[in-house]
């Protein structure tokens, strides 16, 4: 029986507003440089907030139009950055999507999970002990929960 | 359409539960609540047909300031049947909170507590009310009056050393605790957060002595735990409650305690550096199995919890072992 795993070469990058995670774009450019037969995914999952946060449904459709624009322009930059290490641009794309996220990792972890991504590329946060306790880590939980993929976090 | 109620009628229905007024004297009456800072002294709110009589504003205070006057808390009678309530007018805020340095938003909805009241129903470790939509949308919550004092009230105005208190005292105290976390486990199986767990945030039922969780209105945007704030909040009781009271280091050291030689840095609690976690260093009677679940809130910490259950299974391991 053959229980040799297949990798593919598809990387998902899930990015925020963070120095971090334009680290971890950095790396993947810089690692990489364009090499062939890889493909790329930066994604960002937008963190919808709860029904709570809005005192009117006006409003919250006004915050999600801006920080939409700025999430799309938040992901060009980055897909600039590794179209200009030598990657095709036919094999970058970007994704954003509108989650309730009680837990930004699992969403991450379930959007790689709706796809087919052997590597999860991620950014660490840096956070102090008492920040991580107060409201966790998401490269620490990704790094726990993921299954079938092997997971970057760039420091 | 709604029932007018007049000047007559309110002056009797007052005058039965409260001090009557002048016959001149109008009542303002509010059926639009948005502007909270004109519903004073004397005015009457109608929520769905109800009146109330506004007698003050609610204050709150905390860690020795003076109490904060709260203008859209009121306190207030209902004129149909004499009780007293708490209404809450809706008031949105939001703000940056910053604990020991870490900064994150908060905010108020009276949504989130209009969902709980509902949620908790009659629950006997929470304040007990109901929610309402004034004539303009907003959502008032009617709140039922926790006749009693708040937790930490009572802690302090105890006197006893804590080797007494620890052995005849925190029994009883830990066991109504276990039913408050278990009553915040509730609340996040539900998925809704408590949002504000203090110490001055329970109140101890005068009647039924239950222990009883209040105001749920303030949430927080949460990253990537989102109750680990909340059982942070838990911690900092439990630890409150084991020692009756903050064992601060500052009061060690004017004390020049003989703790201080055995207490590290990994002894503090995990976010306010000042107040001892590990217990057990100046009460070595404290049992290790519940010093263990103190340790999980100190800067030592191997493990944090991530859900109320963790910690439940553990304070439930040590008394069964007492």
């Amino acid at each position: 029986m053959n229980n040799e795993l297949t990798f593919n070469k598809n990387i998902l990058i899930a990015v925020d507003e963070s120095e971090n995670a334009r680290r971890a774009v950095l790396y993947v450019a810089q690692l990489l440089e364009g090499a062939t037969g890889f493909s790329v995914t930066i994604l960002h999952v937008i963190n919808e907030p709860e029904e709570d946060y809005f005192p009117t449904t006006d409003e919250k459709e006004k915050w999600l139009s801006q920080y939409k624009k700025k999430v799309d322009k938040m992901l060009e930059d980055y897909r600039q950055i590794l179209i200009q290490k030598g990657f095709d641009r036919s094999v970058v794309s970007v994704r954003s999507t509108i989650r309730y996220c009680p837990s930004m990792a699992q969403c991450i972890l379930e959007e790689r999970d709706e796809t087919e991504y052997s590597t999860v590329v991620v950014g660490r946060q840096g956070l102090s002990r008492s920040e991580e306790f107060l409201f966790g880590s998401v490269s620490s939980k990704i790094v726990n929960y993921a299954r079938n993929c092997t997971v970057w976090v760039v420091e | 359409m709604a029932k007018f109620i007049s000047q007559e009628i309110i002056h009797q229905m007052v005058a039965r539960w409260s001090s009557p007024r002048p016959e001149n004297y109008r009542f303002k009456i509010f059926k639009d609540t948005s502007d909270f800072f004109r519903v004073e002294y004397g005015s009457v709110v109608v929520l769905d047909e109800k009146p109330f009589l506004i007698l003050h504003n609610a204050k709150e205070g905390r860690f020795g300031l003076d109490d904060e006057e709260k203008f859209w808390v009121k306190r207030s009678v209902d004129l149909t049947d004499g009780s007293r309530k708490i209404i809450k007018l809706v008031f949105y805020e939001k703000f940056m909170a910053n604990i020991a340095g870490i900064d994150f938003e908060c905010f108020r909805s009276p949504k989130k507590e209009a969902r709980i009241l509902k949620l908790v129903g009659n629950h006997k470790n929470f304040m007990h009310g109901y929610a309402v939509e004034d004539e303009n949308g907003n959502i008032v919550r009617v709140l039922d009056v926790v006749n009693g004092k708040p937790l930490h009230i009572h802690l302090q105005n105890l006197e006893c050393d804590h080797q007494a208190y620890f052995y005849k005292l925190f029994p009883d105290i830990l066991s109504k605790y276990i039913e408050c976390i278990k009553a915040i486990k509730f609340l996040h199986e539900n998925g809704e957060k408590h949002g504000d767990i203090r110490r001055d945030h329970i109140f101890i039922d005068r009647d039924s002595g239950d222990f009883r969780w209040i105001d749920f209105d303030y949430n927080y945007r949460q990253r990537e735990n989102i109750y680990s704030y909340d059982l942070f909040g838990l911690g900092n009781i439990l630890i409150f409650l084991t020692g009756m009271g903050d064992v601060m280091m500052t009061d060690l050291k004017k004390q020049n305690h003989p703790a201080l030689s055995l207490l590290t840095d990994d002894d503090v609690n995990i976010v306010f550096h000042n107040r001892v976690a590990n217990l057990k260093k100046n009460y070595p009677y404290i049992p290790e199995t519940l010093n263990s679940a103190l340790m999980h809130f100190s800067s030592g910490a191997n493990r944090f919890y991530d859900n109320t259950g963790q910690l439940l299974e553990d304070l439930e391991e040590f008394i069964q072992t007492q």
